[in-house]
C-alpha cells in the first residue's frame, strides 16, 4: 500500500465513524523470516507436522477404537448406541403411577394446565361416589389427560407445579411421528410410554 | 487350492489347445483372458478406492465412515453403485446432448486403456509389452482432459465450463514437468518400454527413487495435479464451482466419471511404481521361487508386491487430500510452472552428467563403474553409489537453483506479497468484544 491507499483508509474511516487506532499505525515493511523459519521451509516441517497429525488419527482409529488414548473415533452410532443426555434435559412427558397399586398420582387439580404457558394441557376430571365414614361423597379423579408435544416447550413449569410429583418431563427424546395428530398424546400414551424402534448394538 | 489356482495357467492353455489353434490361443484368447481380468480387477479396485477413501477420510477425521452396509461397510460401493444406477439420467436443457453423452465414456476409456501397458508382474501378468510404453501412458492419460473439456461446454452450465477451463489449464501446465520428470528415469533405463524399465530396476537390483528422488517428487505431485485431487481439486472446488466440470451430470454418466477419476489414480500409482519403486521386483522373491522352480507362484508374489507399492502410494493420495487445503489459482499456476517445471529440467541436467561421469569413469585408473549396458544402465556398487550421490544431492542443488530463480517473484505467503503491513499487537486469542482502541507500539 502507498500513500495515496492511506490516504483512501483515512476517507473511509473518518466516512464511517470507525474510530480505530489501527489505521494510524504506520507502514512498515514485512519482517524477513530468519534462518530458523527458512529451514522450516526447507525441509516443508509445517507440511510433515499435518500429516503426522492425520496418520495419528488414522491409527488411533485403528488402535484405539473407544479413544482411551484421545485419538480414537468420537462418533456415537446412534440409533445402536443411545447417547447420554443432560441430566437437566427435559423430554417426552409421564404420567407416574403408584408403584404399588397401579394408580395415577394424578388428582386431577389442574395446576399443571393453569402453569402452561402454552396452553397444551388438558385435565379432564369427572366426579365418583364414594363413602368416607358412613357419609356419601363425591371425589374428583382423573379421567382424560390430553399433552400437545407440538406446542410444547419443555419448560417443565407443569413439573414444577404438580403437588404428587405425577407428571414429569422424562429424558427420552424421540418424540417424531409421522403425523401431526400423533403429536398429541392422551392418558394412556402418558402412562405406558411410546412405544420406539430398539436396535441391538 | 493354491495349487490348483498356480496350476491353472497351464491347464486353460492345454484345455484350449483343443479347440483352437495355437496362433489363436496365444494371440487372441490369452489376450482377452488377461484384458478380462484386467478390466475386472481395475473396476473392483477402483470401486473399493472409493471405500478405502471414505473409510480413511473417517478414520482421520475420528469418525467410523460407512459401517451399515454389510461388515464395517464392505458391501458400500455395490450399494453406491446400485442407487447410482437407479438414479434419473438427467441432461439440462439447451445442452449439446451428442458430447454431453459421449464425454464420460472417453474419460473413462482414457484412464482404463493406460492398464494395457502397465505391468503387473513378469510373464503371464502382462497384456502388453509396448516398446513405447511410457509414450503411450502419457498420451493416453491426456486424452482425459478432452473428456472434462467437453462434459464442461456441452453441459450449458457456468460452473461447469469454469471448471472445465480450469482443469485444462491445470492438466495442461503439469503435463510439461510430468513428462520432463520421467526423462531422468528413462536415462538409467535406456527403454521406454514399461517392462523394460522394471526389467532394468530388477537387474540391477535397484529402484530408481534412489538414483531420482527428484524425478519421483515430481512425478508424483505432477500426477496428483493430473488427477484433480486435493490439494489440486480447483476444476472441482465445491466451495467455488458446486462441483466443477461435472456439476450437471447425474446417475451413471457421474459415475462414470466418478471411476474414470478413481482409476486415473490407479494409473499414475502404477506408473509411479513400475518407473521408480521397481514395479513388480523386490528383493529374495526370485531367489527363493523361481530359482525352485515354482513359476507361477512366482509371478503371483510380483504381483502382490506390485499392488501393495500401489496401494502404497494410493493411501498417500487419501493422505495428502485430507491434510492438506486447496491451493489458490495462481499458486497451482506457480508451482506448476516457477518450481515443478525448472525443477525438473535440472534434474534432467544433472542426470545427464551423473550417467556421462558414471560411463566416463570407467576404466579411469581401475575404477569399474559400469557391469553391462544391455539390459538398462547395470551399474557396479562404485557406480551405483555415484548415482545414488547425484540423486540425493540435486535435491540441494535444485532447492538452491529454485530459490535463487524464484526470488524476485511473488511469494506464496500473502503477507509477504504485501510487502508492508501494519503491525497491530493483538492480544492471543479470540476477544469477546473486539477492541476498539488498540494501544501498541508499531515494531520498527
Amino acid at each position: 500500500m502507498r500513500e495515496g491507499n492511506l490516504a483512501l483508509a483515512y476517507a473511509r474511516a473518518s466516512d464511517t465513524l470507525i474510530t480505530d487506532s489501527r489505521f494510524n499505525m504506520p507502514l512498515v515493511p514485512v519482517p524477513e523470516p530468519t534462518f530458523t523459519q527458512k529451514l522450516k521451509r526447507f525441509f516443508m516441517v509445517d507440511l510433515l507436522k499435518g500429516m503426522g497429525l492425520t496418520l495419528g488419527f488414522n491409527i488411533g482409529a485403528l488402535t484405539d477404537r473407544d479413544s482411551v488414548a484421545g485419538k480414537g473415533i468420537y462418533t456415537e452410532q446412534y440409533p445402536k448406541e443411545r447417547p447420554d443426555v443432560a441430566p437437566r434435559f427435559h423430554g417426552a412427558p409421564r404420567l407416574n403411577m403408584d408403584p404399588e397399586t397401579h394408580d395415577t398420582l394424578c388428582i386431577a387439580c389442574n395446576l399443571c394446565a393453569l402453569a402452561c404457558p402454552e396452553d397444551c394441557i388438558d385435565v379432564i376430571a369427572m366426579d365418583v361416589e364414594i363413602v368416607v365414614a358412613g357419609k356419601p361423597r363425591r371425589k374428583k379423579v382423573l379421567d382424560e389427560f390430553i399433552f400437545d408435544t407440538s406446542r410444547c416447550m419443555f419448560c417443565a413449569l407443569c413439573q414444577e407445579a404438580c403437588p404428587t410429583y405425577c407428571l414429569e418431563l422424562t429424558q427420552d427424546f424421540e418424540l417424531a411421528t409421522y403425523s401431526r395428530a400423533g403429536f398429541v398424546w392422551n392418558r394412556e400414551m402418558l402412562e405406558q410410554g411410546r412405544e420406539t424402534v430398539k436396535y441391538e448394538s | 487350492m493354491l495349487f490348483a489356482l498356480l496350476a491353472a495357467p497351464t491347464f486353460i492353455d492345454s484345455l484350449l489347445l483343443k479347440f483352437f489353434s495355437e496362433q489363436t490361443v496365444n494371440y487372441v484368447i490369452w489376450p482377452l483372458i488377461q484384458v478380462g481380468a484386467v478390466v475386472t480387477l481395475t473396476a473392483g479396485w477402483v470401486a473399493y478406492a472409493t471405500y478405502l477413501e471414505r473409510k480413511i477420510s473417517a478414520f482421520m477425521q475420528a469418525r467410523l465412515g460407512p459401517m451399515r452396509v454389510g461388515p464395517w461397510g464392505l458391501l458400500q460401493p455395490i450399494a453406491d453403485g446400485i442407487k447410482l444406477l437407479l438414479k434419473e439420467d438427467f441432461v439440462p436443457e439447451n445442452a449439446d446432448r451428442w458430447i454431453f453423452f459421449v464425454a464420460p465414456y472417453i474419460a473413462v476409456v482414457a484412464a482404463f486403456i493406460v492398464m494395457a501397458v502397465v505391468p503387473f508382474g513378469p510373464d503371464w501378468a502382462v497384456i502388453t509389452d509396448v516398446n513405447i510404453g511410457v509414450l503411450f501412458v502419457l498420451a493416453v492419460s491426456s486424452v482425459g482432459v478432452l473428456a472434462l473439456i467437453l462434459a464442461g461446454w456441452s453441459s450449458n452450465s457456468k460452473y461447469a465450463l469454469l471448471g472445465a477451463l480450469r482443469s485444462s489449464a491445470q492438466m495442461v501446465s503439469y503435463e510439461v514437468s510430468m513428462g520432463l520428470a520421467i526423462i531422468g528415469a528413462l536415462m538409467f533405463a535406456r527403454t521406454l518400454s514399461l517392462s523394460g524399465v522394471v526389467g532394468a530396476q530388477a537387474s540391477n537390483s535397484i529402484w530408481f527413487f534412489f538414483y531420482q528422488p527428484i524425478g519421483f517428487v515430481i512425478f508424483l505431485i505432477s500426477g496428483i495435479a493430473e488427477n484433480n485431487r486435493a490439494p489440486f481439486d480447483l476444476p472441482e472446488a465445491e466451495s467455488e464451482l458446486v462441483a466443477g466440470f461435472h456439476t450437471e451430470y447425474s446417475g451413471f454418466r457421474w459415475s462414470l466419471f466418478f471411476m474414470a477419476e478413481y482409476a486415473a489414480m490407479v494409473v499414475v500409482t502404477a506408473v509411479a511404481t513400475t518407473l521408480y519403486l521397481g514395479g513388480w521386483y523386490f528383493p529374495f522373491v526370485y531367489r527363493l521361487t523361481e530359482a525352485h522352480g515354482y513359476h507361477n507362484l512366482y509371478v503371483v508374489v510380483s504381483l502382490i508386491v506390485f499392488l501393495g507399492k500401489a496401494g502404497l502410494l494410493l493411501y498417500l493420495y487419501f493422505w495428502l487430500r485430507w491434510t492438506l487445503p486447496r491451493f489458490r489459482y495462481d499458486q497451482l499456476m506457480d508451482l506448476g510452472w516457477k518450481w515443478m517445471l525448472p525443477a525438473a529440467l535440472i534434474n534432467i541436467v544433472v542426470s545427464a552428467i551423473g550417467v556421462t561421469l558414471i560411463q566416463g569413469l570407467d576404466g579411469w585408473n581401475g575404477m569399474h563403474t559400469i557391469r553391462s549396458i544391455t539390459n538398462g544402465l547395470a551399474l557396479t556398487p562404485s557406480g551405483k553409489t555415484i548415482a545414488i550421490v547425484f540423486g540425493f544431492g540435486n535435491l540441494f542443488l535444485t532447492a538452491g537453483i529454485l530459490s535463487l530463480i524464484n526470488w524476485r517473484s511473488r511469494d506464496f505467503n500473502l503477507k509477504k506479497q504485501r510487502r508492508q503491513i501494519r503491525l497491530v499487537d493483538l492480544p492471543k486469542g479470540k476477544p469477546a468484544v473486539m477492541p476498539v482502541e488498540i494501544v501498541s507500539e508499531a515494531r520498527p
